[in-house]
C-alpha cells in the first residue's frame, strides 16, 4: 500500500481549488464573495506546503494570509460601500493588450516549468520537519535582514494609521 | 511522489491568474487580492525549489517569511491608501481617479 495515489488525489483537488478559486476572484462581481474565495486559494496554498513537507511555512500562511490578511481585506470591502457595477467595462480598452501580455507568456511559463524543472527532481529531500533548520537559518543567518523586517512592519503601521488619520482641525 | 514540475506549474499559472486580475479589474481592493495572489504564488515556487530542487535549503523558506511581512505591510497601506481616496472623493474605481493624470 503506498500513499502515492493519495498523495497525487490531493494535489489534483488542491490545484482545482486554487485555480479554481483564483479565477474567481478576477472574475467574480461580487466583491465579498471575490475577498472570501482569495481566502480560499491561501488555504488551498497552505495545503499545497503541506506537501512539500515545509509544515511550519503552512501554519504561518494559515495564520497570517487566511487569519489577518483576509480579514484586513474584508474591513476594507466593509468600509468602502460597492455599487451595482460592472466589474470591467465592457469594451475596454486595455483588455485585448492585457490579454496579449498575460496568455502567451503565462502558457510559455507553464510549459518551460513542467518541461525543464521535471528532470532536476530531487527525491531524496527530507520529509521531516522544517522548524528546527528554519529557526537556525531565521535567526543565525538572517538575523540582520529579520531586524529590518520587524522595523519595515513598524514603519507600515506608522504609515497607516498617518494615512487614515482625520484631521481634527479642518 | 509529485514532481517539483508541477508545483511551479501551478504557480505560474496562479501568478499569471493574479497578473491577469491587475490588468482587467477595476476596483483597487480586486486589484490589491490579486497582488496578493501573485505574492501566494511566489510563496509557492520559493518552498517548492527550497524542499525538492537540488540541494535541500531551508533559505527560501526564509524568503517567504520575509515575503509574508512585506506582504502584511503592503496590505495595510494598500488599504489606507483606498481609504484615505475614498474619503476625499468616493469612489474605489482606478479608471475614475485621474486627479494626477497628464
Amino acid at each position: 500500500m503506498s500513499f502515492g495515489f493519495i498523495e497525487s488525489a490531493v494535489f489534483a483537488l488542491l490545484v482545482i481549488g486554487m485555480i479554481g478559486a483564483g479565477v474567481g476572484v478576477v472574475l467574480l462581481n461580487r466583491i465579498t464573495g471575490a475577498a472570501l474565495l482569495m481566502a480560499f486559494t491561501f488555504l488551498c496554498n497552505a495545503g499545497m506546503f503541506v506537501l512539500l513537507g515545509a509544515e511550519t511555512i503552512a501554519a504561518f500562511q494559515v495564520l497570517i494570509y487566511v487569519g489577518a490578511i483576509t480579514v484586513l481585506i474584508l474591513y476594507g470591502v466593509m468600509f468602502t460601500p460597492q455599487r451595482d457595477r460592472p466589474y470591467a467595462l465592457f469594451f475596454q480598452r486595455q483588455t485585448p493588450l492585457a490579454a496579449l501580455a498575460v496568455v502567451p507568456i503565462a502558457l510559455f511559463a507553464i510549459v518551460a516549468a513542467v518541461v525543464s524543472f521535471s528532470f532536476r527532481d530531487n527525491p531524496d529531500a527530507p520529509r521531516g520537519s522544517d522548524l528546527v533548520p528554519l529557526a537556525t537559518s531565521v535567526f543565525r543567518d538572517f538575523a540582520f535582514p529579520f531586524e529590518v523586517a520587524s522595523v519595515l512592519l513598524l514603519a507600515a503601521m506608522v504609515g497607516a494609521i498617518v494615512l487614515v488619520k482625520r484631521e481634527e482641525d479642518s | 511522489m509529485i514532481p517539483l514540475g508541477a508545483f511551479v506549474a501551478v504557480s505560474a499559472a496562479l501568478f499569471f491568474i493574479g497578473v491577469a486580475g491587475v490588468l482587467v479589474r477595476r476596483n483597487a481592493i480586486v486589484i490589491l487580492m490579486c497582488v496578493e495572489l501573485m505574492l501566494n504564488a511566489t510563496n509557492l515556487a520559493l518552498v517548492a525549489f527550497s524542499r525538492r530542487g537540488g540541494i535541500p535549503d531551508e533559505r527560501g523558506s526564509v524568503f517567504v517569511i520575509f515575503i509574508f511581512v512585506i506582504a502584511a505591510a503592503e496590505v495595510a497601506v494598500g488599504l489606507a491608501i483606498i481609504l484615505a481616496l475614498y474619503r476625499n472623493r468616493p469612489t474605489v474605481d482606478v479608471d475614475e481617479v485621474h486627479a494626477m493624470k497628464g
